[in-house]
């Protein structure tokens, strides 16, 4: 049941992934650092702070085993989000010998993950 | 729809294969089954789109593969989350060497997953 749960959440949230990636791609010209993983990576660190918050009041070290977790927080935000592309769009930033913008997409996406998520839990919490 | 269906498929799949990645006990080194997850996914999408710049895939199959697969089994809102767990509990050094080390696992293993993919498809001889 637990493998339902991921796999169904995973699944709507790869696919939410794909259709706002492309919806943002539509602005993407002019900008030098790939913003559509990054506004994807940020919104659904966003929502997984909402997420525990919600459920458990705060930080919590075992927000793992229950079925809306595994749902919502392992499923659909864990695919929402992704790091495998963020590390190929990084190889090819590298590629391009675009050291500077390198620096600011990981410093953005870092930032914007960390602070995206404690802004989540604070609203809730 | 068929391109949905395959990144839909793909997650369910990559999704639940991270979470089999988390479930030994790492309590010592708290995030290791994100690390993992995150820095094999993408050595795997390196591996694919090195693959695929040689050999030309069919639409739904490349991205069944790689934003569902990979983007599934990868995630950034795990470790966002446990990066805040860090910083909650003034973990500031842990905080540092996990997103370093994340980051530094993530593009040296897409570079490598690139160039076994070229070879895999028979190009760059």
């Amino acid at each position: 049941m637990i493998g339902v749960y991921i796999a169904v959440g995973g699944a709507a949230g790869a696919v939410c992934r794909y259709l706002l990636g492309r919806f943002v791609a539509r602005f993407q010209a002019g900008i030098p650092i790939p913003i559509s993983m990054l506004v994807v990576n940020v919104l659904g660190s966003f929502g997984l702070g909402v997420l525990v918050g919600t459920l458990y009041g705060g930080m919590s070290a075992d927000a793992s085993t229950e079925p809306l977790y595994l749902l919502v927080g392992t499923g659909f935000f864990g695919a929402f989000t992704t790091f495998s592309t963020f590390s190929l769009e990084i190889m090819q930033l590298l590629h391009y010998k675009k050291i500077q913008l390198v620096v600011y997409y990981v410093m953005l996406s870092y930032v914007g993950i960390t602070l995206s998520f404690y802004i989540g839990l604070s609203a809730v919490v | 729809m068929k391109t949905l269906l395959a990144i839909g498929i793909g997650a369910g799949v990559g999704s639940y294969g991270r979470y089999l990645v988390s479930l030994p006990d790492f309590s010592l080194v708290y995030p290791a089954g994100t690390f993992l997850a995150n820095v094999s996914g993408s050595l795997l999408l390196g591996i694919f789109s090195g693959y695929f710049s040689v050999k030309k895939p069919k639409e739904w199959m490349k991205a069944g593969l790689g934003v569902g697969l990979c983007g599934g089994y990868t995630t950034f809102s795990t470790f966002a989350f446990e990066v805040n767990m860090f910083l909650f509990h003034e973990q500031w050094l842990e905080a540092a060497i996990y997103m370093a080390g994340t980051l530094a696992g993530g593009i040296t293993l897409v570079f490598l997953g690139f160039y076994l993919g070229e070879r895999m498809g028979g190009g760059e001889e």
